[in-house]
């Protein structure tokens, strides 16, 4: 009997079933201010855990560069909106676009490599691109950062409610969903996974591995340029630093994604709703006793994920399952 | 002329300290090709332990390696038996096991000492010495002699000593190395061990030099990478040289460029070898690709 495989047309409503259910939640906490904070950057994370997983999790690259994109994309969009006055709706093409682009630019070479050595050197890209905005601060308005000012307005892409940004989130998050959702069920998402599987077996039946591995960075990366521009929208205050963050950034899209379940489509959002929370309320509530608590924290799971859980939540759960359904 | 001789003292002074920093890491991914990005945490740690040894047993910080060493090979073997070992040729999940215990060790330190940045002094902080036109401080040069030394040291140790071939053997070839007789479990915890001892010495002697924060030990990591890989993973001699190199990098980027960009200089570089010749200068051509397939 050959295994029924699913469609993207067969993935679609199980995807929308899943949106709809994240929109009731955040409908539910309408008028809570703190919540719908947290609930914004719970679906940002996701979104860009999605977006690591394209590359990082279907095709086994596990960059820890992708702030590079996420600062990319922001950048972008501010010097679009505030030097010529496009809307930051308008700019989010530009900003994923040029995203991609760099991912593909940089990775071509660094695609060389394999395992560790290709996270370590997209860590040191991180740093060289890091130095580099610092050093051009006319773009990136250097150590003093950038700064969007407060109109509110549908086309500034700047509202007055908590609730609207939440919504943009949850549009964000959406869309590297189903964007994951196509890949996952398409050519390229197979040729991913059978170049993460084995590179060698991969070439030799034909896929062409370079190829592969940068059409889903480029995925990963557009998405993450989006990313990024939303969050400078939101936060309307950055500066290269907390950009080009490697632990609030670079690693956390990695960690999310690993923790919620890496490759599978659903595994990263998961992850999210998981650690985001968590990690806001730790700060909130250990953040002056202790300080660093909930990074003590995060750096414990993301260990006892690695050595108990490598599956993430949504492969235990997978395995649970199946260890249930085996016992009947 | 005595402009250009600065910069070079400068950028030897400076590969001091990073060769010194990546002995222990070039132990550990060199050789042994564990990824640890806790490495630097580990030279964060033996720098607050000479500040704690200072103000509890009022050791010099030169002296407090004593205590501290020992105190990290313990805890680095922990580490190796606790997290590493069941991690074995999974290079990836190595990578976030350790960069789990770096969040860890570093926001812990963090959490005990209040944010509040601390240094330490020792005798011979205020000394130095004139070469020809340079003047040098003395800790700086004892940096730098300490990095010659325990580089030739643990040269010597890897290919003189029974248990130093002992280790390259187990890193080659694992199987064959158990139906040598060799423990494998046991020298890789011992390897790890005299890794993590060699970051706290570093960070022994580095205290005085430095003003320390909790997050000082990712100046290190960076770097440190750069150093082995660039030298040659597996080969001390490279290891050292690379660290010199990166030394003499970063200064001559930061005097002729600008110091805003010598770290997108110092990084650039080491992509560039990274991808040209992931070997590294010294090392055998396709030893990046040792320890990371077929391990049983």
């Amino acid at each position: 009997m050959s295994p029924k495989i699913r469609g993207f047309r067969g993935e679609l409503p199980i995807t929308l079933a899943v949106v709809l259910a994240i929109g009731l939640l955040m409908l539910s906490q309408m008028g809570d201010n703190f919540s719908l904070n947290i609930l914004a950057f719970t679906f940002l994370f996701a979104g860009l855990a999605t977006s690591w997983n394209i590359i990082g999790g279907l095709g086994g690259q596990f960059s820890l560069g992708h702030s590079v994109f996420f600062a990319t994309g922001a950048f972008i969009t501010a010097n679009l909106y505030l030097v010529w006055h496009v809307s930051p709706w308008l700019a989010l093409l530009p900003a994923g676009l040029v995203a991609a682009l760099l991912g593909m630019a940089i990775s071509w070479p660094v695609f060389r490599l394999r395992g560790p050595f290709f996270s370590i050197a997209t860590m040191a890209f991180t740093e060289v691109l890091l130095s580099l905005a610092m050093y051009f601060d006319t773009f990136t308005g250097g150590a003093r950062g950038l700064s969007i000012p407060y109109r509110a307005g549908l086309e500034n892409m700047i509202f007055r409610t908590r609730l609207s940004y939440a919504e943009l989130m949850l549009g964000y998050l959406a869309l590297c969903l189903l964007v994951m959702a196509a890949v996952t069920r398409s050519r390229l998402g197979y040729s991913l996974r059978a170049v993460r599987e084995n590179e060698t077996a991969a070439m030799a039946s034909g896929i062409d591995v370079l190829r592969v591995k940068l059409s889903g960075m480029a995925v990963s990366a557009g998405l993450t340029g989006i990313g990024g521009a939303l969050f400078l929208m939101y936060v309307r205050v950055v500066d290269p630093p907390t950009l080009f963050s490697l632990f609030d950034i670079g690693v956390k899209m990695a960690l999310v994604a690993l923790i919620g379940g890496i490759g599978t489509i659903y595994g990263p959002l998961l992850g999210a709703l998981l650690i985001i929370p968590l990690e806001s309320w730790l700060r909130a509530v250990l953040g002056n006793a202790v300080p660093g608590a909930n990074l003590i924290v995060l750096g414990a799971l993301l260990t006892l994920t690695a050595l108990f859980l490598r599956r993430g939540v949504m492969g235990g759960l997978e395995a649970g399952w199946r260890r249930l359904r085996r016992a009947k | 002329m005595a402009e250009l001789a600065n910069i070079l003292t400068v950028g030897l002074l400076l590969g001091g300290i990073y060769a010194l920093v990546s002995v222990g890491l070039n132990l550990i991914f060199g050789v042994i090709r564990i990824v640890n990005f806790a490495q630097g945490e580990f030279v964060m740690l033996g720098m607050y332990g000479a500040f704690a040894a200072n103000a509890a047993l009022g050791l010099d910080p030169y002296l407090a390696g004593i205590v501290v060493v020992p105190a990290l090979f313990l805890l680095g073997a922990a580490v190796y038996w606790l997290i590493l070992r069941p991690l074995q040729g999974e290079p990836m999940m190595q990578i976030f096991a350790t960069f789990g215990l770096l969040m860890v060790l570093e926001n812990l330190v963090l959490a005990g000492s209040r944010g509040v940045s601390v240094s330490v002094n020792s005798l011979v902080s205020q000394m130095s010495v004139a070469i020809g036109p340079v003047q040098i401080g003395l800790s700086r040069l004892i940096v730098l002699a300490a990095a010659c030394l325990v580089s030739l040291a643990l040269g010597l140790f890897l290919t003189r000593t029974m248990p130093g071939r002992a280790i390259r053997a187990v890193a080659q070839d694992r199987k064959a190395a158990r139906l040598m007789g060799i423990n494998v479990d046991v020298a890789f915890t011992a390897s790890f061990g005299i890794g993590a001892a060699l970051a706290a010495l570093a960070g022994c002697l580095l205290a005085p030099l430095y003003t320390m924060s909790p997050q000082i030990g990712m100046n290190f990591i960076m770097p440190a990478f750069a150093v082995v890989v660039l030298g040659g993973l597996g080969s001390v001699l490279g290891a050292f040289v690379g660290g010199i190199i990166v030394g003499l990098t970063e200064a001559l980027a930061g005097f002729y460029l600008d110091p805003a960009l010598k770290q997108a200089v110092l990084f650039m570089v080491f992509i560039v070898v990274l991808i040209v010749r992931p070997a590294g200068l010294f090392g055998h051509a396709g030893a990046e690709e040792m320890g990371l397939r077929d391990v049983t």
